[in-house]
């Protein structure tokens, strides 16, 4: 498998789905990648300081499908998932990140050709010893400010003595798209930001993409919140201006508060208008006629985590969507949850219920679910429990149920050996069973970053 | 290939003045430390408060910010907006793109089917179930599938 992982990377026989060959920042990908690699190779790491780690994750699958009017089809994909980082380089700052996947089928054809992969990220990081300087070169995924992108490109951050930083980031976006986005060559933007140890930071973003967004580039500009008026109150918040259409997109509000240290308690208000969140969209889904452009939402939600005695937690929510159409409705989500940890909290078991009550009939469901974990020694087990229950049939079916049953063996140190039965039942199937064998290995030299 | 080549100038350009010029003007004040010096015990939640009392020194935040409620886990990202390196302190570099990821094909839930603990995103046959939730709150699809993650939205949304 390692082999053949390696082959997609470096032949770029499948990095992606026809569209993806379009896009424009596969040569610079590539580019990236071998660069990187190289310069990660030549960077001198003497074993006494380097710190590795390597996880790779092997998945092979087996179900079955059976078509109308069509034979039944075997599916066998087999995925691989390496990560590998490589930190104190030479004995610096400076460390290398990588992560991607890829996968072969074995039987039948599960997607667009039978194999395939991603190159998820490869950069090289520094951190400076303070001020949380930062700086990062290659492809990886970044959240600041109004930006929560893959990218192949830059992104430096640093914060002055007096609580003021900047951050900014430029390069090439990375996504998979379903329209073209031939002319979506470059996105950058940044963030000005004030922070006050313990107290507040609050910040102002922007961003520009290149792209055809609805005939228009993608420009935003952004704020975030976070202040901490006292100590067991918590203000965080979000919102975006789309430049582009002239008008505020998306807004998140929090309340969060701990009045004692087993008690979390938050109250929120979300609120976003399609025409200007959804006009960064590439994806139709999000686009008329698949959605009414002129709707808005608005939402408010509480939420409460209570640990009643040590390791029991009880979870409390609700939450309130208001359409300005009518032809969606409102809906009302209410759900209660009681989780139980032990064994050293390396096992835990759940028992959760939500219900959601609404306008109209077609949005109205039930969910209930149930889980618990057993780890004697080297042995691992799980059993999980799903069922929904919808309001009106959903292609003559009211009910859907999803059982997974799992079981694991510590093989060695550094290698588990897994795997999992899969039974559903639900509008899209009358039975499937599914079954996955899961091989994880893990070397790590230093501490932390692993979970 | 012009246009990326005058964006690379520019960012050289100021990568450069930051170096040079930005350094003294730095905060003094630690960063985040790259890893978590210590191993974390426990699989099932972590809680920053069994040792921490005090700000991160990085994110500049309290610890108790980042205990993993559930209000923290559905608003992780107004956390990670301002900064993702006390994420990274623990979790590895990679851990966002478990979830954040361009065209995965495999949902998290099915790749750690053993883990029935955490709270990960579609379990079940999810595949129904969006259709409810997707006319009722689009948003919350569009943070992670608006241009991302969309493979296998293209068999029905065209």
């Amino acid at each position: 498998m390692g082999n053949s992982f390696t082959q997609y990377m470096n032949g770029g026989i499948a990095m992606g789905h026809s569209s993806a060959g379009k896009c424009p920042g596969n040569r610079m990908t590539r580019f990236f990648a071998a660069a990187l690699l190289l310069l990660a190779a030549l960077i001198p790491t003497p074993s006494r300081s380097a710190d590795i780690t390597l996880s790779s994750k092997t998945y092979l699958l087996y179900y079955e499908r059976d078509l109308p009017g069509s034979t039944t089809q075997n599916f066998a994909p087999v995925y691989e998932y390496l990560s590998a980082d490589a930190a104190k380089l030479g004995g610096t700052s400076f460390s290398f990140h990588f992560y991607g996947w890829g996968r072969q089928d074995l039987r039948d054809e599960t997607g667009s050709g039978k194999t395939t992969g991603e190159l998820g990220s490869a950069y090289i990081q520094y951190l400076h010893p303070t001020g949380n300087g930062e700086m990062r070169l290659g492809r990886f995924f970044l959240t600041e400010g109004a930006a929560a992108e893959i990218m192949d490109g830059i992104f430096l951050k640093a914060r002055t003595s007096v609580g003021l930083g900047v951050s900014i980031f430029g390069g090439v976006p990375v996504e998979a798209t379903i329209t073209s986005t031939e002319k979506g060559d470059s996105i950058y933007g940044g963030r000005v930001f004030y922070a006050k140890p313990g107290i507040a930071e609050l910040g102002v973003s922007y961003l520009q993409e290149k792209g055809t967004f609805q005939g228009e580039d993608r420009k935003e500009i952004g704020g975030d919140l976070w202040l901490r008026p006292a100590r067991m109150i918590e203000l965080i918040g979000r919102a975006t201006y789309n430049d582009a259409t002239g008008a505020m997109a998306y807004q998140r509000y929090l309340v969060r508060l701990t009045p004692i240290a087993r008690v979390d308690l938050s109250v929120g208000y979300e609120e976003y208008k399609y025409k200007d969140y959804f006009q960064t969209s590439l994806n139709p889904a999000f686009l008329p006629p698949s959605v009414d452009n002129n709707d808005k939402v608005q939402a408010v939600f509480a939420i409460v985590d209570w640990e009643v005695v040590n390791s029991v937690t009880l979870t409390l929510g609700a939450k309130n969507i208001k359409h300005d159409k009518e032809s969606i409705g409102d809906a009302t989500r209410g759900e209660l949850g009681v989780k139980y940890s032990y064994n050293n909290r390396k096992d835990a078991a759940g028992l959760s219920a939500a219900v959601v009550s609404a306008d109209r009939d077609e949005n109205e469901y039930q969910e209930y679910r149930g889980y618990a974990t057993y780890s004697p020694a080297k042995w691992r087990f799980a059993l999980d429990a799903l069922t929904h229950q919808y309001k009106q049939a959903i292609n003559g079916t009211k009910n859907a149920y999803h059982v997974v049953g799992s079981a694991g063996y510590q093989l060695l140190e550094l290698l588990q050996l897994s795997g999992d039965l899969t039974y559903t039942k639900s509008p899209r199937f009358d039975e499937d069973y599914a079954g996955l064998i899961r091989v994880s290995l893990f070397f790590g030299t230093g501490t932390g970053g692993k979970k | 290939m012009m246009r990326r080549a005058r964006l690379g100038i520019v960012f050289g350009a100021v990568l450069l003045i930051a170096l040079s010029a930005g350094c003294s003007a730095i905060s003094q004040s630690p960063s985040v430390p790259p890893k978590h010096p210590e191993e974390l015990a426990g699989w099932t939640r972590v809680d920053c408060l069994e040792c921490h009392s005090d700000l991160s020194t990085g994110a500049l935040k309290p610890y108790a910010s980042f205990r993993h409620s559930t209000t923290f886990v559905r608003n992780h990202g107004l956390y990670s907006r301002q900064g993702q390196n006390l994420c990274q302190s623990c979790h590895g570099a990679s851990f966002c793109q478990g979830c954040h990821a361009r065209k995965e094909e495999l949902k998290p839930s099915t790749r750690m089917g053993d883990r029935p603990d955490l709270a990960l995103p579609h379990r079940g046959d999810y595949i129904v179930l969006h259709q409810l939730d997707g006319r009722m709150d689009p948003g919350s699809c569009f943070r992670c599938h608006g241009n991302k993650n969309d493979a296998k939205c293209r068999a029905c949304h065209r």
